[in-house]
């Protein structure tokens, strides 16, 4: 059970202060940096812990290992935070992880769980991970995955649905914070999470309306104010006014089926895009398919709405669709708050 | 549209030459209830064009809208719909069976195969380079099914449509597989969803392809025909049998490639369009023909329509009512073979 690991996560606490001091600047550049190998020194393995934290996670409290050894994690959501970490994986479902964290994808040290439609669950048991952070695309292999790994402590603490999306991803960043001895760490995570909102929120020309839509091959397709996950929630998070109410729009993230008139009808002044196919095959785009800018901005039937003339369209970054933690929603609110800013 | 119906003229009398002892006194009333059907059908056309969620006539913009977005989807749905009603006709003829059409023959699932490829080897291509592979494969795939069905022995009405069907699933299956490889899965839905939401201007006049299919089929009509009598009475009224069934493969393969790759799938329009048209009319399969490209157009027009209106401003894709009015005939249609 000794190894390496140690030894970095012990290098990490001791760079806590420094952490917080550069904030955000130093964790994005651990990220980059992680996964180097480390000379090891045996010494350094004194310090690995035996305690436990005791958390609630979405199924409940349960306790914890802390800086756990081997750590599989299924859930995209938290890989950003992980990454800035330096927390190591003995395995990871690389086929829903694009190319956001090469870190991980490209070790080939850390197995490959697949996909959530096909996963090697086997994988995991062949890690003997201490710690599973599961849920998300996984949720419904939660029982399957705990069955299998009756030694390894599984959590789930992805933001959980009806209830708001970023005190969820804050309590999910606070108790990765607990768990890997980074709590400084996750405080500043939130605080600037709730710094972006805050400047979003007051930069935003109260009263335009905001149309958000997501694009897969070369559809436009609605999403529904409020509701599920992704762009939905940041309506509720910034006030802002919907282009287009419509009751019983579907509560998925995939989008409506809807036509461009009714999009050119709903005349919204801002529209936020998430584009669906970018995610993962940014090159290989499907038929008639076009990036969502170009969708947007070259369609003829918008080319009379405020959004296309004034160019306020703000396009969600590629990997969105596949990042969607903290970072990724602290990035997309000081885009969203720079536009507003230059409108 | 218009020139289905002036090429109707040319069907009917061309019919009628060769069948002067059939039914001389159905004629004026035929012209007639072509006549209506077109009225009908050109009714439906006034609507597609007139129902949307812009306000056309009221909005500055809404004249540009008019042409921009209600034309060219009018349009798709035209050439679409009479395209694939009639290769259905022409499936169904060179497989003497009639409940073989691009669904049931797994036509359309090799079109999409060659489509999902196309995309994952040549990522960069254009819309014709995938429309012709789609094609392609669409046509391997006819030609495959024409060959096991030469191949089998019993022919019952039901296992000829049964081996497209499976024939089908298994190319269907190969592509799921390959999309949740390189994950695809969830574009590979929206992507053959057949929808008309998205035509808009230049986003359709690749369409016009299978329109000129469709009149080729007028063209070749007769020939068709003939080869529907079977192998050995086409050869000997002296026509070249294999070329014409590859003629026939080859027509309907470039309207299900095509129409897979711009609209997507279509399920059953294929299927239930000729025989509601024989049901009514019989099997003069020549004059059938422009009743089959109405019926193909008022269907996939209706079907939009109602697509249209039930969840506005939301859409309900054309291939999900197409596919529920299509079961719902189809199996009548398996009832009343089999009572």
């Amino acid at each position: 059970m000794v190894s390496p690991h140690t030894l970095r996560t012990t290098g990490a606490i001791r760079r806590t202060r420094v952490a917080l001091a550069l904030g955000a600047t130093l964790a994005l550049a651990a990220g980059l940096t992680a996964c180097a190998p480390e000379p090891t020194d045996p010494a350094a393995n004194i310090s690995a812990s035996t305690d436990t934290v005791t958390i609630t996670d979405n199924h409940g409290e349960i306790a914890v290992p802390v800086n756990p050894q081997r750590v599989v994690a299924l859930d995209n959501t938290a890989f950003d935070t992980l990454a800035a970490w330096d927390v190591d994986l003995v395995a990871a479902p690389k086929g829903v992880m694009g190319s956001a964290w090469p870190g991980y994808t490209d070790d080939d040290a850390v197995l490959d769980i697949g996909t959530h439609r096909e996963p090697n669950l086997e994988m995991i048991v062949a890690a003997e991970p201490d710690l599973i952070i599961g849920g998300y695309r996984f949720s419904d292999q939660y029982a399957e995955i705990k069955k299998q790994n009756p030694d390894a402590t599984v959590i789930e603490i992805a933001p959980r649905d009806g209830e708001d999306q970023f005190a969820e991803l804050k309590r999910q960043t606070e108790i990765l914070g607990q768990i890997f001895d980074h709590e400084d760490e996750a405080a500043a995570l939130n605080t600037q999470l709730d710094d972006a909102i805050a400047d979003a929120k007051s930069n935003y020309p109260t009263g335009e309306t905001v149309m958000a839509v997501n694009t897969s091959a070369g559809q436009i397709g609605y999403i529904a104010p409020g509701i599920g996950r992704s762009l939905g929630s940041i309506f509720g998070a910034l006030d802002l006014t919907p282009a287009l109410e419509v009751k019983n729009a579907s509560n998925d993230h995939q989008g409506d089926d809807i036509s461009v008139e009714a999009i050119a009808d709903s005349n919204p002044d801002w529209i936020f895009a998430l584009d669906r196919d970018a995610s993962f095959a940014p090159a290989e785009r499907e038929a008639g398919s076009a990036p969502a800018n170009e969708l947007i901005r070259d369609a003829e039937a918008l080319a009379q709405v405020p959004a296309v003339t004034k160019q306020q369209i703000v396009i969600l970054d590629p990997n969105f669709y596949l990042t969607e933690g903290i970072q990724a929603y602290t990035a997309l609110f000081t885009n969203i708050s720079e536009a507003f800013a230059a409108a | 549209m218009i020139e289905n119906t002036g090429l109707s003229k040319t069907g009917r009398n061309s019919g009628a030459a060769t069948e002067t002892g059939d039914r001389p006194a159905v004629r004026p009333r035929t012209v007639w209830a072509l006549a209506a059907a077109i009225i009908v059908v050109a009714g439906l056309i006034a609507a597609s064009l007139a129902v949307g969620v812009y306000d056309i006539s009221g909005q500055a913009f809404g004249s540009e809208m008019f042409w921009i977005t209600r034309v060219p989807r009018t349009i798709a749905l035209v050439l679409a719909g009479a395209a694939m009603a009639v290769s259905g006709l022409v499936m169904q003829m060179l497989t003497q069976n009639r409940f073989v059409d691009a669904t049931t023959s797994g036509t359309t699932e090799w079109a999409a195969l060659g489509l999902l490829l196309t995309v994952l080897v040549v990522p960069e291509a254009n819309m014709v380079t995938r429309m012709v592979v789609s094609s392609v494969a669409a046509f391997i795939g006819a030609m495959l099914f024409m060959l096991i069905l030469q191949r089998i022995v019993i022919r019952s009405t039901l296992i000829v449509p049964l081996v497209g069907i499976m024939l089908g699933a298994v190319v269907s299956a190969l592509t799921t597989f390959l999309a949740a490889q390189f994950n695809l899965l969830q574009m590979l839905s929206t992507w053959f969803m057949g929808s008309f939401t998205q035509i808009v201007r230049g986003r359709y006049e690749v369409l016009w392809i299978v329109g000129i299919v469709t009149v080729l089929v007028f063209v070749f009509a007769d020939r068709i025909t003939v080869a529907g009598l079977g192998k050995d009475v086409a050869t000997n009224v002296g026509l070249n049998y294999e070329r014409v069934l590859f003629l026939g493969t080859g027509l309907v393969a470039i309207a299900s490639g095509v129409t897979t790759v711009v609209v997507g799938f279509l399920p059953f329009l294929g299927l239930v369009v000729p025989n509601i048209v024989s049901m009514m009319r019989g099997d003069n399969v020549r004059s059938n023909l422009p009743w089959v490209c109405l019926g193909g157009i008022g269907l996939v027009i209706a079907c939009d329509l109602i697509g249209r209106l039930i969840i506005m401003p939301f859409e309900v894709p054309v291939s999900m009512v197409l596919g529920l009015v299509g079961a719902v005939v189809f199996i009548s249609l398996l009832l009343r073979r089999t009572a």
